[in-house]
């Protein structure tokens, strides 16, 4: 048995429910003074494309939300304050050998207990060429994608996604695994 | 990302999103979505602990496999910590005056650099 006896904000923590970020976001932005809070993507129905070879057959590529470090863009390592400035604006691709050092200092990521100090727990890389090398990945896609994070649906749908999906067609992809962060 | 996997999927091309912020992804609607109940930036798993980043991989190539229709959403089965408490810091709301204008001053800061980030392409 569980006592509810914290205040609203804190319900998920009480209960250890899923945190509901767009509540929580928006109530703090509207804290701040902003009356103007970011709004979220919501679709009632979603696409669906079935996987024409499994897995251990497709070619497979890694789309991330990471930046290419760069050391005159400030503090983008573990601890490092939310930093705008080392964020890029256009779709990019990377080959995945030698691999990138990619990061995410320009994310609002958490703060509090989030480090960002491995790099696999938010680009899986390495994971991914062991699954290939263990043929559970038919082939990796010698590069990777990159969709910028600028606050702009509009920016995305018109724009990112297409060109990501320009990109896929380049490489002839199969299936591609998305880190959201 | 969310909206980024529904164009590739509307385009023919499977996809599978690895993420901590259910309420967000589910909102914009993917067709495969694998969740950790973990603090954002850690989609792929805890730091350093290989063998779990290794499982969540495994469970997001099942799902690319598995899945038979949209909105399939799947939890890996890890903790990020043994009590939830975590939960309680990610933009807490009870702050000072002070803190308040700290918090508001920096956010229009970072938002005048993407801004000028975006005007110069």
């Amino acid at each position: 048995m569980t006592t509810i006896d914290a205040p609203a904000e804190f319900i998920e923590a009480t209960l250890d429910l899923p945190i509901r970020y767009i509540d929580r976001s928006r109530a703090y932005y509207l804290s701040l003074g902003y009356d103007n809070p970011f709004r979220w993507p919501h679709n009632t129905d979603a696409p669906f494309a079935r996987m024409a070879k499994p897995a251990r057959e497709a070619r497979i590529a890694l789309i991330s939300t990471a930046a290419p470090y760069q050391p005159d863009k400030g503090d983008q390592g573990a601890w490092a304050a939310y930093n705008a400035d080392a964020k890029f604006t256009r779709v990019y691709s990377m080959p995945i050998d030698p691999a990138p050092d990619v990061r995410i200092s320009h994310i609002g990521y958490d703060r509090k207990h989030t480090s960002a100090e491995d790099i696999n727990t938010y680009f899986p890389l390495a994971r991914m060429k062991e699954a290939a090398a263990a043929g559970r990945i038919g082939h990796l896609n010698e590069r990777f994608f990159a969709v910028p994070t600028l606050r702009s649906q509009r920016l995305t749908i018109e724009r990112d996604a297409p060109e990501i999906e320009a990109l896929c067609r380049e490489d002839r992809i199969d299936a591609a695994l998305l880190v959201a962060t | 990302m969310s909206l980024t996997a529904r164009h590739l999927e509307a385009a023919g091309i499977p996809t599978v999103v690895l993420g901590c912020a259910k309420d967000i992804v589910e909102s914009t609607a993917v067709p495969r979505f694998l969740f950790s109940d973990f603090p954002l930036g850690n989609s792929c798993g805890k730091p350093s602990d290989v063998e779990m980043q290794r499982a969540i991989l495994g469970m997001a190539l099942e799902l690319l496999d598995s899945a038979t229709a949209t909105r399939t959403t799947v939890q890996t089965p890890f903790r990020w910590a043994e009590d939830a408490a975590w939960k309680r810091d990610f933009y807490r709301l009870d702050m000072t005056p002070e803190q308040i204008a700290k918090a508001r001053a920096e956010m229009d800061n970072q938002k005048a650099i993407l801004a000028s980030k975006l005007s110069t392409g």
